[in-house]
């Protein structure tokens, strides 16, 4: 999940439940406040009347009657001056129930017993609950249109900022990590934002992106030079060799000394001329324009190499059905890639065994395999064919580990797919899948 | 003929001169830019070998300035610059061939051979062997009156072996002729040794071809006597 979309969902629930807790708590918190305010109520409407009784004696209530007792019209609030025998303390507010007028309602009332000229009195203040409630509804219904108003604009505005805040580590991820490809050639400009973390984040990833292209081009560079600056000497001492050869009187062994001495000269050739085939085609120097259909290439390959697969008696199967043109291709080093393929399953071939070259489409996209009978290449040698200088056990003498180096550069500079299945004693299938530009 | 050899590494420019003298060249050498054009102006040449990494001129703007003075020459590029760039530059400004570094004397002079043929018209029309007579031009083996049927593959490498005819030459040599500086390597393959073998059985039923000897350890040779 993106961070913006993590920060939009935690932002909002966060509000919501906030809301959501408050609107209901909201009745027992308007419960509570009202409650207070009843009690202080009471015990001010208490003061009030002592008062008046101490200013305007007792008789200003009884009015010669035994007892008092008022009541508002609407009955929601009364108030009663009883004498009482016995006395006793009590001062309260409490909840109970009273009937009055043969209305059963609930009170919130305060009891306070009073002595005044010698004889005790209990006065009863009381308020009833339904009007202390009656709030609480309609401002939990107003409390949740406001919140939630409220919460709809703080949203909006928290959105707005955290997508402008975050916009810059979007651009970063964009420009810095995503679709690009290795070995970072082109020069991305920084991302501009006011934030230091973002700005860290941007440059460190710039710096260690040209890092890593510094380092790739110094490699290829060496790579280039010194395959260059080998091709010089090695002229020299072949020539000089040649020379040697050629110059009689020369004995037989010294014949073949002289012929094994080129035949190691050449073994550097091989190896210089590898280096410095995929350090061209690392360097983007072929150029890749040229069309050509999947049966004429196969067959130009196979055609070459005929003469191996009879000199070990090897059958070979060609099934190409969809026949496919591969356009945006260079047709040498596609060339040289089937002849790299192909000419190691005969290789490491069984005598008298089979090539199978077929064809198809996996998901909409054109395939190639190369299959062979041959002695296969262990689980745990698969990853590290493709390396330069990497030999396999059963790699056969002649074979300097270049050959599946140069596909893997000519794959990746046609930004094709390869993969591998083998199994010791049963054979290999190379499986070279085509990008739609391709094919 | 007379080749001249634009060359600056001493040492491979005197191989190539001592190489080719033996083959009945007469040769020059320069080894800038500045020599090179020099002994164009007031000489002859048949061929130019050109090296493009000079220490003072571009080799390819060399090959232009050359061609103003000695149109007539062949003009064969040898560089270590493989660029296929470079290389089809190089044919367009009028070179006549190109050949890799590093590359076999033997190669050179195939090409050489192979330029006169064309360009000078050059042509041993029919170039005795034992009791065969081989037309490089058309690319035949005759004997009496009947052609003999190589393969492509078998008549390059006959005729390698009768252009360097009385000289051992290894399978390495003829295999890199016949398939060039390409690709993989495979020499161990016995692929010399069995067009031979052909090469021995299509003409061994009209004549002895004793003349085709085998070097053990090392590879054939035509054994060829002037007439």
């Amino acid at each position: 999940m993106k961070l913006l979309t993590k920060l939009t969902l935690f932002i909002t629930l966060s509000k919501l439940v906030i809301v959501a807790l408050f609107v209901a708590l909201l009745p027992t918190l308007i419960g509570k406040i009202a409650f207070q305010y009843t009690n202080q109520y009471l015990r001010e409407q208490q003061r009030k009347v002592l008062k008046v009784i101490e200013q305007n004696g007792i008789d200003y209530y009884l009015q010669g009657d035994n007892s008092y007792g008022s009541y508002t019209m609407l009955k929601e609030e009364y108030i009663s001056l009883e004498p009482i025998t016995h006395y006793k303390k009590i001062d309260t507010i409490e909840t109970s129930e009273r009937i009055i007028e043969r209305d059963t309602l609930t009170y919130r009332v305060l009891s306070h017993t009073f002595t005044y000229n010698k004889h005790n009195y209990i006065l009863e203040i009381g308020k009833t609950t339904a009007t202390i409630n009656q709030y609480n509804t309609p401002l939990q219904r107003i409390a949740l249109y406001v919140l939630s108003a409220l919460v709809i604009l703080t949203l909006l505005i928290d959105l707005i900022f955290t997508r402008y805040l975050l916009r810059p580590l979007g651009l970063i991820i964009k420009s810095k990590l995503l679709n690009r490809k290795f070995p970072f050639k082109e020069v991305i400009p920084s991302v501009r934002t006011s934030t230091t973390d973002f700005k860290l984040l941007d440059e460190s990833f710039i710096r260690l992106m040209d890092q890593i292209h510094e380092t790739f081009e110094k490699e290829r560079e060496f790579t280039a030079n010194a395959s260059h600056e080998l091709m010089t000497p090695i002229s020299i001492l072949q020539t000089k060799i040649e020379n040697l050869m050629l110059d009689s009187p020369v004995n037989e062994h010294m014949q073949s000394k002289f012929s094994e001495m080129m035949r190691t000269l050449n073994r550097l050739k091989k190896i210089v001329h590898s280096l410095l085939l995929i350090s061209r085609i690392e360097n983007e120097q072929f150029a890749k324009a040229e069309t050509a259909s999947s049966n004429t290439l196969i067959n130009e390959v196979t055609e070459d190499l005929s003469h191996r697969m009879e000199e070990k008696g090897i059958q070979l199967s060609v099934n190409l059905s969809q026949n496919t043109t591969l356009r945006n291709i260079n047709h040498t080093l596609l060339y040289q890639l089937f002849y790299n393929l192909i000419n190691n399953a005969i290789r490491y071939n069984k005598p008298n065994g089979r090539i199978m070259i077929n064809d198809g489409l996996d998901n909409g996209r054109y395939f190639i395999t190369v299959s062979d009978t041959g002695v296969g290449i262990a689980t745990e040698e698969l990853d590290s064919i493709f390396n330069r200088f990497k030999k396999g056990k059963n790699t056969h003498n002649e074979s300097y580990g270049l050959g599946l180096a140069i596909v893997k550069s000519i794959v990746t500079y046609h930004d094709l797919k390869l993969t591998v299945n083998s199994e010791i004693n049963i054979g290999t299938t190379f499986k070279l899948v085509f990008p739609p530009a391709i094919s | 003929m007379k080749i001249l050899i634009v060359e600056d590494e001493r040492s491979l420019a005197t191989e190539m001169e001592s190489f080719l003298k033996k083959a009945f060249f007469l040769c020059d050498l320069a080894e800038n830019g500045k020599q090179a054009l020099e002994k164009i102006g007031v000489n002859e040449y048949d061929f130019i070998l050109l090296d493009l990494g000079l220490p003072d001129i571009d080799g390819l703007t060399l090959l232009q300035e050359a061609k103003k003075y000695n149109t007539e020459a062949a003009y064969i590029i040898l560089t270590a610059r493989g660029n296929i760039e470079d290389r089809i530059k190089g044919l367009d400004l009028g070179a006549d061939d190109y050949l890799p570094k590093p590359f076999s004397l033997l190669e050179l002079q195939s090409r050489i051979h192979a330029i006169s043929r064309r360009k000078f018209g050059v042509s041993d029309q029919l170039t005795p062997l034992g009791e065969f007579k081989i037309d490089l031009k058309k690319r035949l083996v005759l004997f009496g009156i009947d052609e003999i049927e190589l393969s492509r593959k078998e008549f390059d490498l006959l005729s390698y072996l009768l252009l360097h005819k009385n000289r051992p030459l290894t399978r390495m040599q003829l295999s890199e002729h016949i398939w060039g500086n390409f690709a993989d390597d495979d020499y161990d393959s016995n692929y010399i040794d069995a067009t031979i073998k052909n090469i021995r059985k299509k003409l061994g039923a009209f004549a002895p071809t004793e003349w085709l000897e085998t070097i053990r350890g090392v590879g054939y040779k035509i054994k060829y006597k002037q007439e």
